[in-house]
């Protein structure tokens, strides 16, 4: 059996994780207009990839007990290799011979759309915190009358 | 003499190592909302603990020899809480099945269900408090 902390570590596993795919999106957004980057190309989109924590002594990931839950981690940080989009913009510094110039690959939309989903599950680990609080509380009052 | 107290010594405790186990697998499903193929998993402990205080509806598995398998269990201090993984649904295309609003809602529930049966049991022993000091 798992304790009241080693839950309200879980939570907050899932609250660092949430708050990392937030920093992405906000330099995903931060960057959505760059059109050099260190190699050379413009900035390619950047996506978060989350994978399951199962505390395990032999190494394997993989669901046996109650003991061996322990949150969420972040796996990788994955690019978008999708192609750059090309604006047709021949004052750019940064535009070919014909006069394009390729974007990223950001789509500022669909990041203030992921944004609002780390949101959300950011606040649902809030909620499993305060939820496991009150399990706290509640088994300390048994007995006071 | 079926006594007053003694059933609720036997079952509250179940009942609230039950309900926290809950709390830590709905934690761990929220935590992996955005977990690229994670099967959310849920606790089977109600049905369980109805069959052990006989309110069940489930047929029993007649025994008549204790290498007999049942699907009934003997008493209620043989109920333990079992943690099953639901593979069969799907919300998201990466393989993920856990659905937000609905951990939250179990969330939910699952507090007040525990924050009532602390409840009981802080009544049960108030209640043994006043058999032992007397009506003051």
């Amino acid at each position: 059996m798992l304790d009241i902390f080693d839950t309200m570590n879980i939570s907050a596993s899932g609250m660092t994780a949430q708050r990392f795919r937030l920093d992405v999106i906000s330099n995903n957004i931060a960057n959505a207009e760059t059109t050099r980057g260190e190699n050379g190309e413009p900035y390619r989109r950047k996506t978060v990839v989350f994978s399951e924590v199962l505390r395990d002594a032999l190494g394997k990931s993989q669901y046996n007990s109650i003991e061996d839950l322990n949150g969420v981690e972040v796996s990788r940080v994955a690019e978008d290799m999708r192609p750059f989009k090309m604006v047709y913009d021949p004052s750019h510094p940064d535009a070919d011979g014909e006069g394009y110039v390729k974007m990223p690959n950001v789509n500022v939309m669909r990041e203030m759309v992921d944004l609002i989903g780390a949101q959300r599950a950011y606040e649902a680990n809030v909620s499993s915190i305060n939820a496991t609080k009150a399990f706290a509380n509640a088994a300390l009052r048994i007995g006071r009358g | 003499m079926s006594d007053f107290f003694s059933s609720n010594f036997d079952t509250l405790p179940k009942a609230l190592d039950a309900s926290a186990l809950s709390n830590t697998i709905i934690a761990q499903n929220l935590a992996n909302v955005e977990t690229p193929g994670y099967k959310r998993k849920e606790v089977d402990f109600e049905n369980y603990l109805r069959k052990a205080m006989g309110d069940s509806d489930d047929l029993r598995m007649k025994t008549d020899n204790t290498k007999h398998i049942s699907n009934y269990p003997n008493d209620i201090s043989s109920v333990k809480p079992r943690v099953r993984t639901v593979e069969d649904t799907l919300i998201t295309n990466d393989g993920n099945n856990v659905d937000i609003d609905r951990e939250e809602a179990l969330l939910a529930a699952n507090t007040i269900r525990y924050q009532s049966l602390s409840r009981l049991m802080d009544m049960t022993i108030s209640g043994y408090n006043t058999v032992l000091r007397g009506v003051t």
